[in-house]
């Protein structure tokens, strides 16, 4: 009893599961008419892939009748009813798909208010936060320091005492 | 329970295993390396061509090449340009036509201006002849409507 329970419960979900790898639950009464990417009733403008799984629009009687006009001769469609058709299969043309969408504006924008923050935060600090320097990085300190790692021939090789010269008390 | 399941994928997995058992002892062994396309472009030009002169293919063929060819990396000859147009003609539609047009003209990449206008000089009798729009003419080389921001809808 259980299992049969279970099996026919789960037959139910296979079936649902069909229906949803496909789509076809989802797309109403488009037309489906190719592969698409992937065999998904999907509709996406790709420049890789041009021609969708399915429509754009759903099949309304105007566009039905003008699909009956369409079997005849083409030269008779106006301009009107060429967009029309081709705005019932498809979504973007290729140059709206192309159209720049003015993002880079909005993404400069906010990066640059980010920064902005940032240099706030560290001026803010600077005068509230942090204690005052200390003492050895005041101009005379640093003269003092100097002096006395040439008295003490720092790095004589190829750093600081290298270039100070000895016997004429000056730098080279 | 337990046991009418593992007894049905028992019975699955025998009748599968049973049905690769005769598969695998009729198949010619063949090696699994990778090898060149000796077809020469004229050769890849007529397989089209012949392909979209069927005169009994349908929309999901046409699609199904048009996507390819978008795929790859040339741009059609304009006789199979002409051919994929009538094919369009004979399933009568005229959205896919125009679409494949933008699509060639999308191929062209870089030199869209050397060789778009080449393309259109060798279709236009058949653009006459079926009365097929080029993009140009529908208003389609500049973008006409925009699409709602979806996070605004």
């Amino acid at each position: 009893m259980a299992s049969r329970l279970l099996f026919s419960s789960l037959r139910q979900v296979q079936k649902l599961q069909k229906a949803c790898i496909h789509g076809r639950s989802r797309i109403g009464n488009r037309e489906v008419v190719g592969f698409g990417f992937n065999g998904q009733y999907s509709y996406q403008d790709r420049i890789d892939f041009p021609m969708p799984a399915i429509r754009f629009k759903e099949s309304t009687p105007d566009i039905v009748a003008l699909r009956e006009k369409e079997k005849g001769d083409w030269r008779k469609l106006t301009l009107e009813e060429k967009k029309a058709l081709y705005r019932a299969s498809f979504c973007m043309t290729f140059t709206e798909m192309n159209a720049p969408t003015g993002e880079w504006k909005s993404i400069i924008g906010i990066a640059c208010v980010l920064i902005s923050i940032g240099i706030w935060v560290f001026i803010l600090e600077r005068l509230f936060v942090y204690k005052e320097l200390p003492t050895s990085f005041s101009e005379e300190s640093k003269k003092a320091q100097l002096k006395r790692m040439i008295d003490l021939r720092v790095n004589p090789i190829e750093g600081i005492s290298s270039k100070f010269d000895y016997e004429k008390g000056e730098w080279k | 329970m337990l046991r009418t399941l593992v007894c049905r994928i028992h019975s699955v997995v025998r009748s599968v295993a049973i049905q690769n058992i005769g598969r695998t002892t009729s198949v010619v062994p063949t090696r699994l390396m990778s090898q060149h396309s000796t077809e020469t472009d004229e050769e890849f030009d007529r397989r089209y061509e012949a392909y979209f002169n069927r005169q009994d293919i349908d929309g999901w063929e046409i699609r199904k090449a048009m996507n390819d060819l978008a795929g790859m990396d040339l741009v059609p000859e304009p006789k199979i340009i002409s051919a994929a147009l009538r094919a369009c003609r004979r399933v009568s539609d005229f959205a896919l036509a125009v679409r494949f047009l933008e699509a060639v003209q999308s191929k062209c990449g870089g030199r869209v201006k050397e060789i778009y206008p080449y393309i259109l000089q060798e279709i236009r009798p058949t653009l006459d002849e079926l009365g097929v729009s080029t993009p140009e003419e529908m208003g389609y080389h500049k973008p006409e409507l925009a699409l709602k921001n979806v996070y605004e809808i």
